[in-house]
């Protein structure tokens, strides 16, 4: 089995029920197989968070109704809540050693005596193996079910008009932009002029990419908006020009960089270099 | 009275009270079918009708908007291979919703669990609170029907054409989607006698969702050698909204330059893209200018248009031009 040791991140997990466990390093370990039964494409509906949805819903509602004193739909919620977790036990048997049902009964058992500080104090119990799971498996089985993957996502080539996967063709933007830069330094302009064409064909491919996850075109307001086309105005606008100013040049090269690739890669790359690990297999 | 006498006049009366009786059924259901009573109805319903069936059921009375939308990319926009590999195999929670809708009200849907197969079908343009809704007032005997007048209007294929809607009425053009995708002819909602028989004719709307066509009067070019550079227009004249248009789709217009010297040898090319994606397609009618720096002497450009659905990997030429300074 693949672990990502390296990444050690600083996570909030705040679900409702709380408590991760404290733990100094984060360990993402690919989901296990029985899970993705689960999930589309085996599954219509993603039908582990549905049942996640219900734990949450019952376990909400004893609280709820304790507050407000609706004793009859205390009782309901704290049955079904067994139910539903032992259901929930039985899903991925690699994971059965999470579920307490005994914590559980008690807090069930808790609930029903109508008094919220002895059901506080049993949640606790219960509370913990919801916080311990989401803790080493959240961040994986979003990363694996709810991030699409860029290794499937194929590119236009503007020059060669052929489909190309994303990262070969990230190899292929980032030499156009070095090409540019490097021809810039040495002066020579019309080559520059040239690199700067087919670097900006293939930034404007980049956007095309986004509705292949995206529905909605605001995204794009981001990394290949507003600012990225200004900093290519100003590119194209210094190369047609009989003496390029080195000046200009070189601010809106950074303001592509940034703005443009790093910013991308630091929303989009984290995601891809877990997945990578996983596919590598 | 001969036998052969009185059989002829029971024939004739009993012609006559056909002809009667199919000429009151005919006035009754074209003119004055709210004079039919809910219970002689429910006599002829056929339960299974708003029980969400699939679209071939529906093509047993309605056969020739059945084969129409047969051949539209509604009735595949789940099956299609270009959609299936852009959704991750339909693993993507994002891209279920206006391929595979539960029922189209306006907004923008919420995807189905059955029949997935069946892509953009019947049901779910038609079925809503239990009728089949629809442009008319009239009377189905087989099943309840609800005159919607919105299924007239592109709010309705705005649900899911949502970034076309947009660009659409940002034109402020009359003629709806409707008009140019779904062109009517007077002809019959059925082809089942004898229902086909007792209907009166009325518009039908192509249920083939027509993809549209581009020519040199649609796309408009002019073009100037200046100075150092060749400076061009494209004009979308006629087409209300992008050309291409766009939702999650990528059809694409390739513009190719290929630049010639005085011995027709060529000495540069250039190439334009576009794409709703890329926000470069053509808007309606507004120009949109190009320039391009030629660093040689050029006696000719030879300019080539082709498009490319969202559907298809294959180009197709819209047009040809020559420019020389
Ligand atoms: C054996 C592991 C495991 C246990 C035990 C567990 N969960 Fe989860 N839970 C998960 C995973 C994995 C996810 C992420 C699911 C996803 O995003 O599809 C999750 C997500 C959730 C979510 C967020 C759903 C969303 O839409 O993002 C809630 C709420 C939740 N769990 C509640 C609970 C409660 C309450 C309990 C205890 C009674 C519990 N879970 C026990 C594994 C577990
Ligand atoms: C392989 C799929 C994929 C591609 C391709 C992709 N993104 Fe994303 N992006 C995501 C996912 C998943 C998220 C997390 C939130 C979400 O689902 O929207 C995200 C988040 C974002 C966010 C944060 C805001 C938000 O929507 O939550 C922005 C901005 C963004 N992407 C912009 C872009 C742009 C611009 C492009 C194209 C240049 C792009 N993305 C291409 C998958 C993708
Ligand atoms: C959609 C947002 C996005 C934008 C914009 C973007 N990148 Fe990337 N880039 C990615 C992702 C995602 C990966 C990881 C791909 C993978 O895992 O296969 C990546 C990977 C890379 C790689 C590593 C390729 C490899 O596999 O070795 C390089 C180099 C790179 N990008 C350069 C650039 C440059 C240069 C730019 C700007 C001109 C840029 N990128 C813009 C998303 C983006
Ligand atoms: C708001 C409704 C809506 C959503 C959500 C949606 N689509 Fe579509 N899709 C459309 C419409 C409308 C068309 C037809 C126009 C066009 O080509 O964009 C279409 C066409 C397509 C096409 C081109 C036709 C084909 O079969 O090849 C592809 C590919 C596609 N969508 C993929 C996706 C993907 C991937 C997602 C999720 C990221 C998605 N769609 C989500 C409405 C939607
Ligand atoms: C047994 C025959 C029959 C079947 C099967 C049938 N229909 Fe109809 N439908 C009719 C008749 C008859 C009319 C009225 C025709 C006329 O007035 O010209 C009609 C009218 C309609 C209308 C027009 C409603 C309006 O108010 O504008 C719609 C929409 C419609 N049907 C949808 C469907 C759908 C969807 C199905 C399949 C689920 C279906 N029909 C199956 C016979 C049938
Ligand atoms: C439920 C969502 C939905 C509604 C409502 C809808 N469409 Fe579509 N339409 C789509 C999708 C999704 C596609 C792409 C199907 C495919 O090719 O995979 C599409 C494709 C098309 C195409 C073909 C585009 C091409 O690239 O060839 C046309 C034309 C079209 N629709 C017109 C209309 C018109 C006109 C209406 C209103 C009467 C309408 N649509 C209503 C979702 C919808
Ligand atoms: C994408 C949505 C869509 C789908 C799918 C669709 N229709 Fe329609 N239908 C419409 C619209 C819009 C109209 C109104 C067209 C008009 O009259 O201008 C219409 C009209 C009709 C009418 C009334 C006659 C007319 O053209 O006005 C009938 C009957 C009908 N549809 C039956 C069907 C049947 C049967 C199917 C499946 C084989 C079907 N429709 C699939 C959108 C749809
Ligand atoms: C005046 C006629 C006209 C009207 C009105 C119109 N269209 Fe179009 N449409 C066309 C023509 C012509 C084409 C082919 C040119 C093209 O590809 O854009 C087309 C193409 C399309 C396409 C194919 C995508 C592509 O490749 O460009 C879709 C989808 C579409 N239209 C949807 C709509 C929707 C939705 C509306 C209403 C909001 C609408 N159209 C209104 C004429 C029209």
């Amino acid at each position: 089995m693949h672990i990502i040791r390296i990444l050690s991140l600083l996570i909030a997990i705040t679900t409702i029920v709380g408590q991760p466990v404290q733990a100094k390093d984060m360990v993402i370990k690919e989901p296990p197989k029985s899970l993705a039964k689960f999930y589309p494409p085996l599954s219509e509906q993603p039908k582990w968070t549905q049942q996640m949805h219900k734990l949450s819903t019952h376990f909400g509602g004893v609280f709820i109704n304790l507050k407000e004193k609706d004793f009859e739909n205390v009782d309901k919620h704290a049955d079904k809540l067994v139910e539903e977790y032992k259901k929930t036990s039985e899903m991925v048997p690699e994971w059965e050693e999470y579920f307490d049902i005994k914590a559980a009964e008690a807090f069930a058992a808790a609930a029903k005596t109508h008094d919220m500080a002895k059901a506080g104090k049993a949640s606790g119990g219960l509370g913990k193996t919801c916080g311990k799971c989401h803790a080493e498996h959240q961040v994986a089985v979003w990363t694996k079910y709810h991030w699409p993957s860029f290794h499937k996502i194929k590119v236009i080539d503007p020059a060669s008009e052929k489909e190309v996967d994303f990262h070969k063709f990230m190899k292929q933007i980032s030499g156009s932009f070095k090409a540019m830069r490097v021809n810039f330094g040495e002066g020579q302009y019309g080559r520059a002029a040239k690199a700067l064409r087919a670097f900006k064909s293939e930034y404007m491919e980049l956007k095309s990419t986004c509705s292949k996850c995206h529905t909605t075109d605001d995204v794009k307001r981001f990394y290949v908006g507003g600012d990225a086309s200004k900093a290519f105005e100003g590119l194209t606008k210094e190369l047609n020009a009989e003496k390029p100013n080195p000046g200009n040049f070189w601010k809106n090269v950074g303001l592509v960089g940034k703005t443009g690739c790093k910013n991308c890669h630091l929303t989009h790359r984290t995601s891809s270099m877990i997945k990578e690990v996983w596919e590598e297999k | 009275m001969k036998l052969s006498t009185r059989l002829l006049n029971l024939l004739t009366a009993i012609g006559c009270f056909a002809i009667a009786g199919v000429s009151i059924a005919y006035f009754l259901i074209n003119e004055k079918f709210e004079w039919i009573p809910e219970s002689a109805l429910e006599l002829v319903r056929e339960k299974e009708l708003v029980e969400r069936p699939d679209a071939k059921r529906c093509s047993e009375c309605h056969k020739d908007i059945y084969e129409a939308w047969k051949d539209s990319r509604h009735s595949i926009s789940w099956t299609s291979k270009t959609f299936i590999e852009a959704s991750e195999n339909r693993t993507k929670e994002k891209c279920l919703a206006c391929h595979i809708p539960e029922s189209v009200t306006g907004e923008k849907p919420s995807p189905r669990l059955d029949r997935r197969d069946e892509g953009i079908y019947c049901v779910s343009c038609h079925f809503v609170n239990g009728k089949m809704n629809g442009p008319y007032d009239l009377v189905a005997p087989p099943h309840p029907t609800h005159r919607n007048p919105d299924y007239v209007n592109s709010k309705f294929c705005g649900s899911c054409h949502q970034k076309t809607f947009k660009e659409w009425k940002e034109t402020g053009v009359d003629d709806t989607c409707q008009n140019c995708h779904m062109p009517r002819t007077k002809s019959r909602l059925t082809q089942k006698l004898p229902l086909s028989l007792l209907h009166k004719k009325k518009w039908v709307g192509n249920h083939k969702f027509l993809h549209g066509d581009i020519t040199e009067k649609d796309i408009l070019i002019e073009a100037e050698f200046k100075e150092r550079f060749f400076n061009f227009s494209l004009l979308n004249k006629t087409v209300p909204h992008g050309v291409p248009t766009a939702d999650n789709g990528d059809p694409r217009l390739y513009l190719y330059i290929t630049f010639l010297n005085a011995a027709e040898e060529q000495i540069d090319q250039a190439k334009w893209i576009l794409a709703p994606q890329q926000e470069t397609a053509l808007p309606f009618n507004k120009k949109m200018e190009f320039r391009y720096r030629l660093f040689d002497p050029v006696a000719q450009a030879n300019i080539v248009l082709k498009y490319q659905p969202a559907w298809s990997k294959e180009k197709d030429m819209v047009w040809e031009k020559t420019f020389r300074p």
